[in-house]
């Protein structure tokens, strides 16, 4: 009996787990719930990182180091 | 196989699975249930007071990007035909109706516009995306499920009303 009620319990609070409806996404659609609220901003900055850790870096572009791609 | 305890726990997890999965969107060839709701601006809008002619019904909110872009288009599709034949209905889902309002007094449209903040209608319609609109036939079929909207959609859905239009079986 209370492995069976520990089974429901568990179903009924793991269902609770829902998706976000796309409807319910307002408060998710604002700009500052955003990854990058300043998506040209962090590409620049992301340039000059790769730039002068002489790395490749994530971003477009080939090369790497001298500053110059 | 597995010990009592890891299939209780199987079993627990398929059932929560279950308990939310969202219900089926409706799709082409299903008949559009009557809905009335609350009208933004007062009044009642009800799906089957536009039976009879071929309905655009869309789904919307004011926070949502492609949203905002379809509005002037459908308004646009709905200049184009004669209101005897073709009629916009819009179900808005904000939860504050007032943010709507604001956005329809800055980007006014000719359609009416029912509030749902709670999303029982989406729910209903099985709406799985923002915006999604479904176009419906005169005899209340839906002939179209619109996902998303982009410039390029406008094209074939005037096409599609055109062709449901000029049907008046």
């Amino acid at each position: 009996m209370g492995r069976w009620l520990a089974f429901l319990i568990l179903a009924l609070a793991a269902s609770g787990c829902a998706p976000v409806r796309p409807w319910e996404r307002d408060a998710l659609a604002r700009p500052d719930m955003a990854w990058d609220p300043d998506p040209l901003g962090a590409q620049l900055g992301d340039h000059i990182h790769f730039s002068k850790e002489a790395s490749l870096g994530g971003g477009p572009g080939g090369g790497g180091g001298c500053g110059c791609n | 196989m597995f010990p009592a305890r890891v299939r209780m726990s199987c079993a627990a997890a398929l059932l929560s699975v279950a308990l939310a999965v969202p219900a089926a969107a409706l799709e082409k060839g299903d008949r559009a249930p009557d809905f009335s709701a609350p009208g933004l601006s007062g009044g009642t809008v009800s799906l089957s007071a536009y039976r009879g002619k071929v309905v655009y019904l869309d789904f919307w909110a004011s926070w949502c990007g492609p949203c905002a872009q379809a509005l002037p288009a459908i308004e646009s599709l709905r200049k184009e035909f004669a209101p005897g034949d073709f009629q916009v209905i819009a179900v808005n889902l904000d939860r504050n109706p007032a943010l709507a309002k604001k956005f329809l007094s800055k980007r006014p449209v000719g359609y009416p516009s029912a509030t749902d903040p709670k999303g029982a209608l989406p729910a209903q319609f099985g709406v799985d995306s923002m915006p999604t609109s479904f176009l419906i036939d005169r005899s209340g079929v839906v002939r179209h499920v619109q996902r998303g909207f982009r410039e390029s959609d406008l094209a074939p859905l005037r096409e599609q009303i055109q062709k449901l239009v000029a049907d008046k079986r």
